[in-house]
């Protein structure tokens, strides 16, 4: 008997039961901690990771430059125009925070201000399954980055929120994930409600700004932004843009759909925000 | 076969596992088919050793790609390990005495693994009331047919891993 068991691997198999809830029972315990095995593995697997991240970049870079030369070309104009009239909007924006500030001492309301501490990372790995959408970074705890943590672009556009974090690595879940759920602002018309990742819009590269008000009168274009609600997360991140507005199969709620600002497959450099303060 | 030999061999088996986990992991990913679908490959490889080494290597092989995906990827908990430690089991014994220890049967092995583990994930994904069928469907049937497609690759690495350590060659 016990040779058949030994020939037919089932001591093996009750070892991997047991292993399977030995990493079930402690990814349960440590909450945004990843658990000691997977923190070990991760942790000396981070220089492949970065490695093998840093040479597909290369070669990203590479092949747009042979390839897509005149498309980047078109681009970089487009930019050049773009650049060109922000800096007006600059110039335009600055003179009214001044008024703003002016405006402010005379009725004596506290100075307006937005404090982040930030933490960059490099992008080292994007998920691998169909079924999530997630992110690895090139650095973890050990310098502050908490299970939680906001993600964002050099532009400050939302990239998602740290799952998971190791010493020298953590995950970031998208905001297009199925288990993100922020609260979102529709900027023209301050309609306030829940931004979802949602399965089938995911693979689409999209989300839901769920639980619209009834009244509610976006249009396609609209500007989402995060509402901070909760001051979980800052407020003010910009998210993206309103697709279009559908009603819920059970015809009590509004939702829209949002496209993001970010392209996360392209993804090199983020900023986490370990730290916030707003004052608005 | 010495321990020596035994050693020899699986550390063979694991070098052969590395650019396949590679792949999967961090190149397939920045690469996806048609902007959405990536492939699994880990269970391709777990079905290969399973089909030429047999039960009880293909139980040991499964647990240690079980392991592997558990621990480098995001978001397991810890199911991954008995599944493809029991699903070697199975696809080795199903080769050794009901299909052959060739390419068709491992591509049978690997459908069926693969199969297994959508249907896995769809049964939960409705279980957990996250999407509607269609639109799971809409994701599980393209990831099943693209990482079929990789199975002739992972099985001729694994192959010749095996025509060099695999079985008894270094008794």
């Amino acid at each position: 008997m016990k040779d058949f068991f030994r020939q037919n691997g089932i001591l093996l198999l009750v070892i991997a039961f047991l292993l399977s809830v030995l990493i079930g029972v402690l990814s349960f315990v440590m909450g945004g901690q990843a658990d000691p095995l997977s923190n070990l593995v991760n942790t000396i697997t981070a220089p492949v990771r970065g490695g093998v991240s840093a040479a597909a970049d290369w070669l990203e870079g590479v092949y747009g430059y042979v390839f897509r030369y005149g498309e980047m070309e078109e681009e970089l104009k487009a930019l050049r125009a773009q650049v060109g009239k922000l800096e007006e909007e600059v110039r335009q924006g600055e003179e009214a925070s001044r008024e703003n500030e002016q405006l402010r001492k005379l009725l004596d309301l506290k100075e307006r201000r937005r404090e982040f501490t930030f933490e960059t990372a490099k992008v080292t790995a994007r998920s691998a399954s169909n079924w999530e959408s997630t992110l690895t970074l090139s650095k973890g705890s050990s310098v502050g980055i908490e299970a939680g943590d906001c993600v964002i672009t050099e532009t400050g556009v939302l990239v998602g929120i740290v799952a998971e974090t190791g010493i020298n690595w953590s995950t970031v879940s998208t905001i297009i994930n199925t288990d993100t759920a922020i609260g979102g602002i529709v900027t023209r018309t301050y309609s306030a409600g829940v931004l979802e990742g949602d399965f089938s819009l995911m693979n689409q590269g999209k989300l839901k700004l769920n639980y619209l008000p009834e009244g509610a009168q976006l249009v396609s274009g609209d500007e989402v932004l995060t509402s901070g609600r909760g001051d979980m997360f800052p407020s003010g991140l910009p998210v993206g843009q309103v697709e279009e507005v559908f009603t819920d199969p059970s015809g009590q709620t509004r939702y829209a759909v949002v496209i993001p600002s970010v392209a996360l497959d392209s993804l090199i450099e983020v900023f986490v925000i370990k730290d916030f303060e707003i004052v608005e | 076969m010495t321990r020596r030999d035994l050693i020899h061999k699986w550390l063979a088996y694991a070098l052969g596992l590395l650019p396949v986990w590679l792949l999967d992991a961090y190149i397939l990913p920045r690469v996806p088919l048609w902007g959405t679908v990536v492939p699994m490959l880990l269970p391709l490889a777990a079905a290969a050793v399973a089909v030429l080494e047999g039960a009880y290597a293909g139980t040991g092989f499964g647990m240690a790609v079980g392991l592997l995906w558990e621990l480098t990827y995001p978001g397991g908990f810890g199911g991954q390990v008995f599944f493809l430690a029991l699903a070697g089991m199975v696809m080795g014994a199903v080769s050794q005495y009901a299909l052959s220890q060739s390419f068709p049967g491992c591509l049978i092995c690997s459908a069926g693994v693969l199969g297994l583990l959508d249907f896995l994930r769809v049964g939960r994904m409705l279980f957990i009331n996250a999407a509607d069928l269609p639109d799971l469907l809409q994701v599980a049937i393209p990831e099943f047919c693209w990482s079929l497609v990789w199975t002739p690759l992972v099985w001729l690495l694994f192959r010749s891993v095996y025509n060099r350590v695999g079985g008894t060659k270094l008794a």
